[in-house]
């Protein structure tokens, strides 16, 4: 293996684009805390038998039974406490969590421990996303504390462009140390960097 | 010259325009607001566009790949990885 891949938060766009990574030659890392609900069903990469069970572990036993892609899987949040022994071998962060509370803790860290990391993110109603590696990375709050986010499944396709952007950004760097950014709307994906 | 990137709508639209790279985030939002009511920017005319439209959005600047020029880009806020 010539890398590990950590995905931070495997919802909507975590888990679509940890799933278009599966062809990569490299350890793949999952942590989310969270759990499978029903709902997410319509937008994450999650199957009915998921529903009720941790995310990140979820998303390793499918790439294992589905696809016989070993990965590993973390069910916990990430903390100040916990970011050196769960990141420190990290060749590649991936931010795809969905607060901006989580997203500086991250940035803080890859920072600190000079890893490379790239965002992943949405806004909230679906209509444009960002893959932008964190140089140039400013996390955004939401409009309003407490805002929907993009959960359901109203937004699934775009959900899958902006994971399809994230994966070939992750792909690009993995494979050639290039560092793209890209900007995701219904007109396309622009890529640049 | 710079290029305003504005996306709304969920689309996204270069427009090039004649004014400093360092103009206020005030005034880009106020910018995109007129020429989006004026109609010109092609696929976004929108001539009762509320005045208040990006008071949310976020204003980026960059520099175009390879010193091609100055980008400003305004788009909504993507606080979600969900």
């Amino acid at each position: 293996m010539a890398g590990r891949i950590v995905f931070c938060g495997v919802g909507a766009v975590g888990s679509q684009a940890a799933m278009l990574c599966r062809n990569l030659e490299a350890e793949l890392v999952f942590i989310d805390f969270d759990r499978v609900e029903s709902k997410n069903l319509l937008a994450q990469a999650y199957v009915k038998p998921s529903v009720g069970k941790n995310k990140a572990e979820s998303l390793r036993l499918q790439l294992a039974n589905f696809h016989g892609i070993k990965a590993e899987a973390f069910g916990v949040r990430l903390t100040r406490d916990n970011t050196s022994t769960l990141l420190d071998r990290a060749t590649l962060l991936v931010d795809a969590f969905d607060n901006a509370e989580s997203r500086l803790l991250l940035s803080e860290y890859a920072r600190a421990a000079a890893r490379p990391l790239v965002h992943g993110a949405i806004s909230a109603d679906g209509s444009f996303g960002l893959v932008r590696w964190d140089e140039r990375f400013t996390p955004d709050a939401e409009d309003e504390p407490g805002q929907a986010t993009c959960e359901g499944g109203a937004h699934l396709p775009m959900i899958g462009l902006l994971a399809a952007a994230l994966a070939r950004s992750i792909q690009d760097f993995h494979t050639k140390g290039e560092r793209r950014d890209a900007m995701v709307s219904l007109s396309g994906v622009a890529v640049s960097g | 010259m710079v290029v305003l990137n504005i996306t709304y709508n969920g689309l996204s639209v270069d427009y090039p325009l004649e004014v400093d790279y360092r103009i206020t985030d005030h005034d880009v939002k106020r910018i995109a607001v007129e020429v989006i009511r004026a109609g010109h920017v092609k696929g976004l005319q929108i001539a009762n566009l509320p005045q208040n439209t990006f008071d949310k959005y976020v204003v980026d600047r960059f520099h175009g790949p390879q010193n091609k020029g100055e980008r400003i880009y305004l788009r909504p806020r993507v606080p979600f990885g969900a």
